[in-house]
This record gives structure tokens, sequence and C-alpha cells, in this order.
């Protein structure tokens, strides 16, 4: 049967301690809204639970200098509360609307989003559009930062070591940055995402800069590495747009599963793309 | 090999100790440990939204909450709003406005949108309608839910007297309004 | 005479209990002393089981009992279906209550077990050892019908049933006709998704009579639970409570047999409670079905012939799969007039989890049917669909498919018409990767179960001595007012406010036998009885007061607490004192009534012939859709359903019919998807089989129209079913009508609705 125990830390270094101390079967417990359906589906046999939702160390959104800074434990519908996020992070607020529902959207927390890994993860997406940085400690490795397009290995595995926890993440503003988001799922509420999207671009007279990130396409959530280089000084034009997407295409790789077929999702990609352009360049 | 630990959950302010697992959730916790039936379990999984209490104010899916992570504070079930004007305007609503077939969902159902229009004072049609969409319903088709809601939310903002959209009939009404057609006898 | 209660949307009487969280459901009650059952599962979907080892669960500690067929007095009964009437040709109506040397489903229950708790129960599942010998398992219907399929039931033959309509000469028809079109359709499970799960509390008390609270939709099954115990009938009672949703979902035994074995084995209270996924794995769902139809026209638009030949998926015990056949036989060809039809439909076992019965109940699956080929004929022969579908509506005293003369209004011509003007202005998208497109459709369903099983139903009505009534009425109540619309009746018909009055229901002992909440048959059955018990009553408290006044009983009214005479409303008699004086002079208080539904014979061939049902709903759906071209999805803008209900009785439950079902419909037409794999269901759990959330959906407009012709009370119509009739033809043909894409199976998930399109593209 279920093997569990629960602490709960003063503080986060008392969290570090135990997650140390039980490494292997320590989970960051916060939102639980993955660990509470992992454990009752059979997935999570063994766990030591840290209850880490009242540390005030892993909260609050703040701004410094250039910066926006996110507690990990900041739940999505804080950020969909927050002025800041709402104003200078467009594209992560629109992601935050759309993400499960409002009720799981009161206790879901960013930071827990990330760390659980999944292919289709919703934060991840626009995070990786604005070149988040994670904050990562625990004991053994102290204090380190990692850029979110290094953050994921493969589906449900990050960098994470097994007593390291997820403090913030920090972002730049991007003010001249125009965005899009979207999300395509099999219903309009409470779906895991098919196939999400997010681009960022600078625009002159051609496109100065563009950020290209897609979800629940590939193993990781990734960044179209290739395609954005492509567009890079690039005029928006139906040639130039259908090379852009063969050549975004060419960047995933979605699998078949129970909620769409591989083929399916590429066209979602290819559609969301155009769309994504489109609204941008327009 | 089972590791009880002793937990006091405030439930509708009165204070619940129990030995739970780690693992217990809120929603074991409050059907099997307090006694408050009144919130139902239609999945145990977060996906359907009756377990939904209010937890430090805002409405959670409880069975997604460990319950020692309820330690000490406030867990409020469709109970626990007695004298509460606006839980009472909008159970009257919900029961005159034929938003309750089943009655599976409703408890979850009130208190989602208690909490929406405590925090969101003059809503719009539709952002009731999104409020209510991690709450399932499988009788109602969610329209008289929604007049429900949308009935105290106008009252409230003072927007004036609610005009109940074309199907919709109040008690007491003796005309239909041009959505009923009476064909002579057989 | 102007009614006063009836037609009025007063709230039910059980709504507050349920807003306040006051009402106790089936798995919120506990017994002291009570132990936790569990139901230890096939992992196989066909094998012989060689042996089963459950000493080790019989062992670990906290556990009371461990049951497996062996244990069970008898493990096999014949359906019975009616009151009495034994019904075996033709069909085989197994129910087994525990695997038996083989098992044919991923799923199907091997043993029982009760233990003091939850864990400990699920602890023992764990250690129950089965020895399987595997079997390959046939998954396909069209497969399993070949003549060289194994046998998966006790029928060499896996055709559980066969059932045959011929009317005049079909290879005539389509000789004249000059337009032709076929299509293959075909449509998968949908799951009732009822938010509370099957579940129960049972216990023995010190007589021996076993007590089952259970969350039931038909209490008669104390009959079967009685047999399979091999006790007598009388001493097996069910508590129905009130459902956390039925749909036909709970039409079938589902804890109860469980229940009653292991408390009548541990002599314990025991709760039995499926999990979500345990329900969406394994408890009975709709047929899928394939369906192929060819129906010829003239080129002024008259169906000459229509040809049709349905196979549905019977799962791997046959439970109402056979009378879900029959009503798909009897509704193959929609509410049109036909003179040649040729029908053929089949269902076949397979080694899948059971199908039975689910709103609708065979209607939906040929009603998507025909209604796609109506709008298949209408493109070939150019016309507009409306009028088409006009050219050849069912009449008043034209005979149905079946033969039967349907003898009452059937305004579907009008239905259509306002439920498409109900969309108001056509308007254009917007978006450029969008189109907008309309689709119309219509529908007939039953109501009133099938007129050879004889159905009938029973209620009582008292006068308490302060003019409050009593009712007391066995009626399982699943959350349409099934109960509640009893109240108004006699609130109506004897004068006694609805506050005053007291319902008792759901109890097989001690509230007369109402009958199944299925079939769209309460209101007609149990309100006819509550009716004529009412009217029973009314006559003796008129016959009373008319002798104390000195006037004719005909003369007299009874309305708002008194007896008066019409004429002169100063002339009466309050009600307290004529019931005391009737209750003073030695008369009956009370009635108990039984109504009788129409009977007819049981068929003696395969060839449905005569009447079927006591009556049949009329409806018509109109939807404006927007499909996205880039991504197939499908938006709904608008939907309205227009429905004779005959008479709304509480118009207020009436629209909640209407919406609820149009929902549930569009949850099968477009999210609802079982994909099932070696005979194993792959969405166990609510974040994969996705019903429709409040954002999936516009407000359904319900448009009622009261023809006065039902045989219901007051002239009413059954409205439980039929709202899931009609929506999903009319979503295909919205998008046809949007994106000229043809879907002919359902659900039309994005996905497929792309596919589709670029298919179209590639063709061009």
């Amino acid at each position: 049967m279920i093997n569990s125990e629960y602490l709960k830390p003063a503080d986060l270094q008392e969290a570090l301690k135990f997650a140390h101390q039980f490494a292997g079967r320590a989970r960051f417990a916060a939102g639980c809204t993955n660990i509470l359906p992992d454990i009752h589906s059979g997935k999570l046999k063994e766990c030591v639970l840290i209850d880490i939702s009242d540390l005030k160390e892993l909260m609050g959104i703040s701004r410094e200098d250039n910066f926006i800074s996110l507690g990990s434990i900041t739940t999505i519908q804080e950020l969909l509360n927050s002025e800041i996020i709402r104003n200078e992070a467009p594209v992560l607020w629109e992601a935050a609307s759309r993400f499960a529902d409002p009720v799981v959207r009161n206790r879901a927390t960013v930071g827990g989003n990330l760390a659980y890994g999944s292919p289709a993860s919703d934060m991840s997406v626009p995070l990786l559009v604005l070149d988040a940085i994670v904050c990562l400690q625990s004991k053994e490795k102290g204090i380190r930062e990692i850029p979110l397009r290094g953050f994921f290995t493969g589906p449900g595995k990050t960098v994470l070591s097994p007593s390291e926890i997820i403090v913030k993440l920090k972002f730049q503003s991007l003010p001249d940055f125009k965005f899009y988001y979207a999300k395509f799922g099999k219903r309009n509420a409470m779906a895991i995402s098919v196939a999400s999207l997010a681009v960022g671009a600078r625009l002159g007279k051609t496109i100065d800069e563009a950020r290209i990130a897609l979800g629940a396409l590939a193993p990781t959530p990734v960044r179209a590495w290739k395609t954005e280089e492509f567009l890079k000084g690039k005029r928006i034009e139906s040639k130039v747009l259908e090379e852009a997407s063969e050549l975004l295409l060419s960047e995933i790789n979605p699998i078949s599963d129970i909620r769409a077929s591989r083929e399916y999702r590429l066209e979602l990609a290819r559609s969301m793309f155009f769309r994504a352009l489109n609204q941008i360049t327009s | 090999m089972t590791n009880l630990q002793v937990v006091t959950i405030f439930v509708n302010g009165r204070p619940i100790a129990a030995p739970v697992e780690a693992h217990e959730s809120l929603l074991d916790f409050l059907r099997n440990k307090a006694g408050a039936v009144e919130v139902k379990c239609g999945c145990n999984q977060g996906d359907c939204g009756t377990c939904t209490v209010l937890f430090q104010g805002k409405a959670v899916k409880s069975c997604l909450v460990l319950a020692l992570q309820a330690g000490g504070k406030e867990v409020k079930t469709i109970k626990g709003f007695a004298g509460d004007p606006l839980m009472e305007q909008l159970q009257e609503s919900f029961v005159r406005n034929g938003a309750i077939q089943c009655g599976f969902c409703t408890p979850g159902m009130l208190i989602t949108s208690y909490a929406f229009l405590q925090a969101n004072p003059s809503p719009t049609r539709e952002e009731i309608r999104t409020a209510i969409s991690g709450n399932l319903c499988r009788c109602t088709g969610y329209k008289k839910i929604i007049d429900a809601i949308e009935e105290i939310a106008m009252k409230r903002s003072e927007k004036g007297p609610f005009r109940p959209s074309p199907s919709t009939y109040s008690e007491g009404q003796e005309e239909a309004k041009g959505n009923y057609l009476l064909l002579g006898g057989g | 005479m102007e009614l006063k209660v009836i037609g009025k949307g007063v709230p039910k009487y059980d709504a507050w209990g349920k807003a306040k969280g006051e009402v106790i459901y089936a798995d919120d009650f506990s017994m002291p002393g009570m132990l936790y059952g569990k139901v230890f599962r096939s992992s196989l979907p066909r094998a012989k089981i060689l042996g089963i080892n459950t000493s080790k669960a019989e062992n670990l500690p906290g556990v009371h009992a461990v049951i497996t067929y062996k244990d069970v007095p008898r493990n096999n009964l014949r359906a019975r279906f009616g009151q009495g009437t034994e019904i075996g040709a033709q069909f085989e109506g197994l129910y087994r209550v525990l695997a038996e040397g083989e098992v044919r489903y991923y799923g199907e229950p091997i043993a029982l077990i009760a233990a003091e708790t939850l864990e400990t129960a699920e602890k023992a599942c764990d250690l129950i050892e089965v020895q399987y010998e595997p079997l390959p398992g046939v998954f396909d219907p069209l497969e399993a019908m070949q003549p060289d399929a194994p046998q998966i039931g006790e029928k060499q033959n896996n055709i559980a049933s066969h059932f045959k309509i011929r009317k005049g000469d079909v290879e005539k028809g389509f000789s004249q006709s000059e337009v032709i079109v076929e299509g293959f359709y075909q449509v998968g499970y949908q799951d009732h998704a009822y938010l509370e799960p099957e579940s129960g509390v049972a216990w023995v008390e010190d007589d021996g009579t076993i007590v089952i609270r259970v969350s039931s939709q038909v209490i008669e099954h104390f009959r079967e639970v009685a047999e399979v115990l091999d006790l007598p009938h009388s001493k097996v009672r069910y508590i129905g409570t009130l459902i956390g949703g039925g749909f036909g979902g709970k039409e079938d035994i589902t804890v109860e047999s469980y229940l009653a074995l292991l408390a009548w084995k541990t002599r314990r209270p025991v709760k039995l409670t499926y999990t979500r996924k345990e329900s969406l794995l394994v408890h009975s769902k709709r047929h899928p079905y394939y369906m192929y139809y060819k129906t010829g026209a003239s080129r002024e638009g008259k169906i000459l012939a229509v040809q049709a030949k349905l196979v549905s998926d019977a799962g791997s015990y046959a439970a109402l799969s056979p009378w879900v056949l029959l009503y798909s036989t009897v509704d193959a060809v929609g509410p049109y007039n036909v003179e040649n039809v040729k029908v053929d439909a089949y269902t076949v076992m397979t080694n899948t989890p059971i199908t039975s019965a689910f709103r609708g109940f065979g209607a939906p699956q040929v009603n998507l049917a025909y209604e796609s080929q109506m709008n298949e004929l209408a493109k070939k022969l150019n016309m507009d669909p409306m009028e088409l579908r006009r050219k050849n509506y069912l009449k008043q005293g034209e005979t149905l498919a079946s033969g039967y003369v349907y003898d009452r209004q059937v305004p579907l011509d009008l239905l259509a018409q306002k439920a498409w003007e109900a969309l108001g202005p056509r308007k254009e998208s917007t978006k450029p990767h969008t189109k907008i497109g309309r689709g119309l459709a219509v529908g007939m369903c039953s109501y009133g179960r099938l007129t050879f099983l004889h159905d009938t139903s029973r209620s009582y009505v008292r006068l308490e001595l302060d003019g409050s009534a009593l009712i007391r009425c066995g009626v399982p109540d699943v959350g349409g007012g099934q109960g509640h619309i009893l109240a108004q009746i006699v609130s109506e018909e004897l004068g006694v406010p609805l506050n005053l009055i007291k319902l008792h229901v759901t109890d097989s002992q001690l509230t007369p036998l109402a009958g199944t909440t299925t079939a769209t048959r309460q209101l007609y059955m149990s309100g006819n009885a509550t009716l004529k018990a009412c009217r029973e009553l009314k006559q003796r408290m008129l016959k009373k007061a008319a002798q104390l006044l000195g006037v004719k009983e005909e003369d007299l009214e009874v309305g708002e607490g008194r007896v008066f005479m019409r004429s002169d409303p100063s002339k009466y008699v309050a009600l307290v004192p004529l019931i005391n004086r009737m209750s003073g002079d030695g008369e009956e208080l009370f009635v108990e009534a039984q109504f009788n539904a129409p009977f007819s014979d049981v068929p003696a061939t395969e060839i449905i012939e005569g009447r079927t049902h006591p009556d049949f709903t009329f409806g018509a759906y109109a939807v404006e859709v927007e499909v996205d071209e880039g991504t197939g999805k499908v938006e709904l803008r608008k939907i309205v359903g227009a429905f004779d209900v005959g008479k709304a009785l509480n118009p207020i439950l009436v629209e909640g019919q209407i919406e609820g079902g149009a929902v549930q419909g569009v949850g099968y037409a477009l999210f609802e998807e079982m994909p099932i794999k070696e005979g194993i269901i792959q969405t166990p759990s609510l974040q994969e089989y996705l019903v429709p959330t409040s954002v999936d959906v516009p407000d359904v407009e319900p448009i009622l129209v009261e023809s006065g012709t039902g045989l219901g009370p007051y002239g009413a119509k059954g409205i439980g079913e039929p709202p899931i009739v009609g929506i999903a033809p009319a979503i295909l043909n919205a998008i046809d009508d949007a994106v000229g894409v043809r879907i002919t199976s359902l659900p039309a998930t994005s996905e497929k609705v792309l596919m589709a399109l670029k298919s179209l593209k590639r063709s061009k």
C-alpha cells in the first residue's frame, strides 16, 4: 500500500534539510494538484511529503530593476491577481487564464507545474518565451540558477536533483515585444494541452527578434531555435511563413496518445503558428 | 506501515481532531473523520469539483489538499454558512431558478459561486460561466445555475431588476414569454 | 377550468435539502459496526478460470468475508422483465453475479470482500490469486457475428437478438427512386458519468430481512436479489435514496447483489461504493452501433424506401441490449411516413463491458443516422433540408414503419420552424479562419415502457385531519422531480397547499411500487396513478360536500382549502371540517390507486409489427456552430430545442430536462469518446473521458409546445429522454453547412473534423 510521511518545515532551511535527509523519497508539497492524484492512482507509493505551502521564502511577486521575480509557490490565481504580471508579462497572464480551471488555480503553483516536468506544462511555455531563469536550492548544491530552457530533460524529467527545490523564477519584462499565446485542448476548461504555443517578437521593419515556445509537442516543452534564427531580419510574407512553419515542424516531435495523433498535433502547430505570426505582425 | 499524525482542523468553526495518514486528503478527513458528508466525492482526482470547500477563504477541491496541510486552519463546507446573507441568497436563487436537479454538484457549485461573487461583485454572464468551469454538472446543462448566480450578482451590484433570459420562468408568472405555444386539444 | 398549481414552476420539495447539503446520498450513510465492501475483478477480457485462491485474503486481519460464486445460492438468473412476465424467447437474459469458470470481460467481478476498513478490503483484493487460462477475445461485433467467431455467451451464435421490420417492398421502392443516398454511420460508447458513483449500504434485520439502502432507479430489483440469495421476495427490502444522477446507468442491478451477499454472510452492515475508475471501466454503457442506411426518394423529395442494417455491441452479457435494439428498430426510420421499409437489427456479444440502458435507449443512435441521411438526401435533391422533411413527416393517422397507426398530433413542422426561427438572423463569421453554419434535426423518442411488458404503477394518497396530505409512492427520484411532481398533482386536485404535503418515496415495502424510473415513464405512470387516487378521493369529498350543502356534485369545485360552488363561491365547506366529518362518518380518507399502461402481446417473431410503446414525444433542434478551419474545433454558438411536451406540469423542470439533455447530447456529439483496446477501456478517469464543462456549451434555449395530446396527467408527454435525441445530427448537419464535410461517426472531435477538411481539400 502507500508508505507516506508528512513533515512541516518551519522555514526553507529546514525544508532543505528534510529533503536532504529523505532524498529520493522526498516530495515538496504545495498545491498538491499533481501529488494527490498520483498517490491516488498508485503512481506514487513511497513519499515523504514536505509541506512548503506556508514558506514565506517561496512566496511573492516583485520587481527588482528589470527583472520580475516569482516565488515558486505563487499560485496560478495569484498570477492572475497581480498587476505586475498582467501589465508586464501578459503572455504569462494569458497562459494562467487558460490553466486547468478557476478552483484548481487557487492551489496549483508555478513551481509545482514546472517541477512536475510534463511536456504539456502550461506554465513552461510562456516562461520559456520570457527566457526565465529558475533559482534552485539544496543542501548539496547550494544555490544555483538554471535557464528554463535547460531545465527539462525528458517527459516528467528535469535537472532537479532529488533534494533540490525551486525557490523562485525570474525573467525580464519585455516591453518592446509583442506576444501571442494559444492553448489547444479537447475542451475549453479542465483540459490538458494537446498543443500550446507562445510567440514573442520585437518588430521593426522586419522581425528583429523572435521567440517561439511550444508545449505538448515534444518530449519536453521546447524553444524553436532554428525557426527563431530563420525569422530574424525577415519580413513577414507568405513565402517566409511557409518556410518558417516547415522549419518549426522539424523542431517538434509530437507523439500520438489518448488525446490526439501525431499528425493532428503537427497540423495544430502549423495552424497556431500561422495565426500567431499573422496576429503579431498585423 | 501506517504513520499516523493527529491533526486539528477547524471545520465550520469547530475544531475537529483526528489521526490521519500523511497522504490522506482533506476530503477523506471531512467525510470520514469530521462527519461532513455534505462534501461529496465524485472522482477523488480533482476532475469534477463536487468536493469543493472554502479553505483559507478560497474555493479549493478538497481531494487535492492534504489533511495535514489544513492543520490549525479553517475549512468551510456548505453547512458552515448559517446566517450568511450572500450564501442564503444564492441557495434561495438556486432553489427557485431550477438550478438543482440531482443536487450532487450543488454544495461544491454553491461554494465556488459564493467565493466568486465575493471576489467579483459585478460579473458578466460569461465571467460567471467561466467561474464554474471547474465544477461539472451532468443534469442541468449549466444554464439555470448561471441564471441563479447572475440574479444574485445583479441584485447585489444594483444593476437593476433581473430580467430572465427568454426561457426562464419564475414562480407566479402566469403567462409564458412567447416560448410556449398552446395548440388546441388533441 | 383554470389550473392553479399545475403549470407553475414551483421549486421541488427536495431542492432546499440539496442546497443546504442535508440530503444523505448513498455513500453518506453509515451504520454502527459497518464493514466496507470491495469487488475483486478480472484482469483479462476473456479467460477460463482454472482456480481461485482466497485463503490469504481471508486470513488478513480485519477481513470478515471473501465470497466467490460457490458461496452464492443462485449465481445465475434468467432476466425477467415486466411484472411477472417471464420472457425467455429469443435472447440471452443471463444475470451472473460472480464469474463462474470463465470471465467474459475485463473487470468482471470474481470475488467480494468485506473488511473493517476500506484499506484492508483493498489490501485483501491484492491477496486474491486467480489462475487464468487466457483465451482469444472478440472485441468487435462485426467480427463476433461471423459464423466462425468464438462463442462468448451461452448461445453458439453471438447474435443475442435480431429484430426486423418488413413494410411494403423496398426493392420496388428503390427501383422507383430517382435519387438514392447510402451512408455508413458509427457511434461509440457513452458513459453516464453521473457525479455520484454507484453506492449503497446493506444490513440484515433481526428477522433476517436484508435491507439495501441504495442509489437505484429500480427498487423492484429486490425480487432478483432475493432470488440470488434464495430468499422469499418478502425478505429483501430496497430503500432507494435520492440519486446523484442516473440516466439509465443505475437501472440494472449495480452494487445491490454484492451488498446483500456480504451483509448476509457477515451479519454486519456493509457499504460498497465504486471508485470513479471502477465505474468508468466496468459499469454498463450506451451501445456502440454500426449503421448502414440506404434511402431512396423521388425527385420531388418523397422518400420511397429506407433500408437499414443495424449492428450494436451487446457487450459480454446481454443485459438490456435486446430491448435497446428493439427501440432502435422501431425508431430506425424516424418520424417519417415511408411506404417501403426493410430493417435488420442485430445485437452482438463481444468480450467487452456490458452495454445497457442510457437516456434514449437506442433512439439517439438511429436518429444520428436517419437525420444525417435526410440532409444528404436534401443535398442531392438540391432541396432545403426543412422542406424535404416537411414532405415526409409522419402525420396524425399515418403508420410508423412498425405498422402502428399513430393517432395523435405530430407537430414536427411547427417544432422545426420554431426552433429554426429562434436562431435569429444569419451572421457570417468575422474571423478569417472560421465558418459559421446551421443545422436542423428532428427526433422521436418513446415514453412509457414497451407495451408488451404490461406496465403498471401504484400510488397512495391520504388526507390528514388538519387538511394536510400524505403521498406514498415507490418512485425513485433521479433529480428530475419525479417525486415532487406528484405533490403538485395532489395540490391541484385536492386543494392542499404544497407546503402541507408530505412525500414518502422509494421504499419497496413501505411505499406502493411505482415501477422503474426509466423509459421516461414516471410522470406518465406514477403521475396517472396519483391522479387516479386523487380523483377518487375528490369524488368522495364532492359527494359529502354536496350532501352537506344540498347541491349537485357537478356544481362543486375544490380549491384553496375548500369545496365551493362554482357559480356562487360563498357557498362552501372548508376542507378541514369536511375531512373530519368524512372521518367521523367512517369514510376512507385514503386511496391507493393503480394505473395500467396499454397492454400488447410479446412479439411472436423477429418481425416487429404493431404497437410497441404507449406514445412518442417529438422534438426538433436547431444549432449554430462556428468551425475553425485550421484546427477543426467546433464551437457551439446557439442551441434551440423545441419539444411538444403535451403539457408542462412544471415548466422549470421541463426546461431543465431539455437544457440538460441537450448538453449531455453535446457531450455525445463532440466530446465523449471511450476508445477500447483489446477489451480494455482506455479512459478510466474524468480527465480522459471528457464531459462538457460550463464553457463548452452556450445557453440552450428550450421552446415548449403544449399540444395537450399526451397520455400523462393533464395531457402531458414524457420529456426525460427525448432531449438527447436530435442534438447530435443537428450539430453534424451544422458542421456540414459550415465547411462542407459530412462527419459520419461520433464524437465529431476537432481532429476528426480537421482530417475530414484536409481530405476534402485534397480531393478538390
